[in-house]
């Protein structure tokens, strides 16, 4: 089995003029942390939409373990293992914490109307294994104590934290995280990424779109830097530092 | 069975509005309630399908009168009845329960199809589809006048369901004064209600009703972990149909004649008023909801008379829907989840 996870080809899309995304090729490798960072508009979240089939490509093509996904809906990539948070929480805020959980770890043959309907006992004893399931993944992350509250009560953090629990509660094989340490209180993000590094160490191959720069530079093995859809560098974490062409797109901004 | 302060109050506003149709009628009181019960239980009905839709899935159905009417029309018309202009019979047809089945079927059937087009659409855009396909329907039935009877509609189909009609309902109707025919309905109805309740209870405690509430939360997550969207709206939407159309089929035989006219937007919005009132997203809701909308509509008549002396039919219309939507207009101030809803799973903020 080849290392690369997932293989990115010419990949395009854009918005009226506006190339959003434009990548020539892409490989990412099998237990690599890798990051992507870019200025504002950059593109990050727009390639994740079009790998996780949120968006459609205009062109290129997009394989997953040597799978073709270019075409896929959403749900169908999921269930091939790749699964993704969102920029913006998303959270079902008028469901139990402990909901939450259950109906990620449910199955599709699990949530059947008509196994519904019929009050199966293999339904009874699935329910009961991803409760426990549940509990388990809430346990880790420490937030069991909500698990009867609804998620709205949630703060921002806690609900980062409900969403990774949701994402990791099918062991993915890839996790796509847009953005998991946005407008988290330092002392959480510290946290978030210990589980992050946690997760990685577990064989789960991890991508992820974040803005704080530092917190990259510290757990990633590799960094790509996307400028107006353009992958303009691919690197360790310490060439990026020294790149010129990020400094100028990127880090320079951020000291202006 | 708990019995919270919302339940209490509910159960003391129900008990206030049929005790207002004694205090505002001087004779005839009991065919009076018994009329508006049979409405509201129909209704009721109809606001519990349109809870499955928006309650429980978050979908913006404003063509609830279409499934209502397509339930209707395929059921009347597979059982003998005479319809059109010239009142042609027909009589030969099935029986009327497997009539009934089959109208209820393609009223789900008919969500289906009205869904596979129209269920991608998201909140105000799929309200705006769905009250366009139930006027599109409307007028179909009415122009394909040589199966449906058109704007003459069909009459002679209720005997097909009153031969079932059971002896101790004729002896309750003869000594209250009632049509016995109407107190069959009613009595159909309210054991719909039941039966229909116990099945939603059970699925939406269910993980079936689980994913349906995860998709009224988000749809872009509950794609995002593995679950096809599109399937369970679908099949929310054929549920909440089928159970319109029953309550369809309950109003055709309640009137005894089937009209075109019984089945225009005025009517999903009535149903919407009562599930609005008794509580988004609760399983009993519609049908407190439904009694007291009834009595509201039924005794205007008694309350439009304690404002104006000798009050004109506009004058009484007017009251009519200035009471509604000053009810509703209260209920949204100081109980905006409705009489039976719940605080925390406050429904009408629609993304």
């Amino acid at each position: 089995m080849s290392n690369k996870y997932l293989e990115v080809t010419n990949l395009k899309k854009s918005f009226g003029g506006i190339k959003a995304v434009d990548v020539e090729s892409l490989n990412l490798n099998r237990n690599e942390l890798t990051s992507i960072i870019g200025p504002n508009g950059a593109g990050k979240t727009t390639f994740f939409d079009l790998i996780s089939g949120f968006q459609d490509s205009d062109e290129g093509k997009v394989y997953l373990n040597n799978k073709n996904i270019s075409k896929s809906q959403p749900y169908a990539i999921a269930r091939l293992g790749m699964i993704r948070t969102f920029q913006l929480t998303k959270v079902f805020d008028r469901m139990t914490v402990l909901e939450n959980m259950m109906f990620s770890a449910s199955t599709v043959n699990n949530d059947s109307f008509l196994k519904s309907l019929a009050k199966l006992p293999s339904q009874k004893t699935t329910e009961k294994k991803i409760r426990d399931k549940s509990f388990e993944i809430m346990k880790e992350l420490n937030i069991d104590h909500m698990a009867n509250s609804y998620a709205r009560e949630m703060s921002g953090g806690q609900k980062k934290l409900l969403e990774l629990g949701r994402s990791i509660i099918n062991n993915p094989s890839v996790l796509l995280l847009d953005e998991p340490l946005a407008g988290v209180n330092p002392k959480l993000a510290e946290e978030i990424l210990q589980i992050i590094l946690n997760l990685a160490g577990k064989g789960i191959s991890i991508l992820m779109v974040e803005h704080n720069i530092e917190a990259v530079m510290k757990i990633s093995e590799r960094v790509i830097v996307l400028a107006e859809g353009k992958v303009i560098a691919d690197s360790t974490p310490e060439n990026i530092r020294t790149d010129q062409k990020v400094i100028e797109a990127y880090l320079g901004s951020e000291n202006e | 069975m708990k019995f919270s302060i919302k339940g209490s109050l509910t159960i003391f506003l129900t008990i206030f509005s049929i005790f207002l149709v004694f205090l505002l009628n001087e004779d005839g009181e009991i065919p009076i309630l018994f009329n508006l019960l049979t409405f509201a239980g129909i209704y009721g009905l109809a606001a519990i399908g349109l809870n499955v839709h928006f309650g429980l899935t978050g979908l913006l159905n404003f063509g609830h009168a279409a499934f209502m009417g397509f339930g209707a029309y395929v059921t009347v018309l597979l059982i003998p009845h005479a319809a059109g202009r010239e009142g042609v019979v027909i009589t030969t047809g099935l029986p009327f329960f497997l009539a009934l089945l089959i109208g209820v079927i393609s009223a789900a059937l008919f969500g289906l199809l009205l869904g596979l087009p129209a269920i991608r659409l998201r909140g105000d855009y799929l309200a705006i589809v769905t009250i366009a396909a139930a006027e599109i329907f409307r007028l179909l039935v009415r122009d394909l006048e040589s199966v449906t009877g058109g704007v003459y509609g069909i009459i002679n189909f209720s005997s097909s369901l009153q031969q079932y009609r059971l002896g101790f309902i004729d002896n309750f109707a003869s000594s209250n004064d009632l049509n016995p025919s109407q107190v069959f309905v009613a009595f159909l109805s309210w054991i719909s209600i039941v039966l229909v309740l116990l099945l939603l209870r059970r699925l939406t405690n269910s993980p079936w009703g689980r994913a349906l509430r995860a998709v009224r939360e988000d749809e872009d997550a509950v794609r995002a972990l593995g679950k096809n969207a599109v399937w369970l709206k679908l099949q929310s939407f054929m549920l909440g149909a089928g159970i319109a159309g029953l309550s369809g089929v309950l109003l055709a035989f309640n009137y005894g004649t089937i009209q075109v006219s019984t089945f225009v937007p005025i009517l999903t919005f009535y149903v919407w008023a009562i599930m609005i009132l008794g509580g988004v997203g609760s399983l009993t809701g519609p049908i407190f909801g439904s009694i007291i909308f009834w009595v509201i509509i039924g005794e205007t008549n008694g309350i439009a008379q304690l404002i104006f002396e000798n009050a004109n039919g506009q004058q009484i219309a007017g009251v009519r829907f200035v009471l509604v939507g000053l009810l509703i207009m209260i209920l949204m101030i100081f109980r905006p989840s409705g009489l039976m809803g719940k605080k925390e799973e406050l429904l009408l903020d629609v993304k």
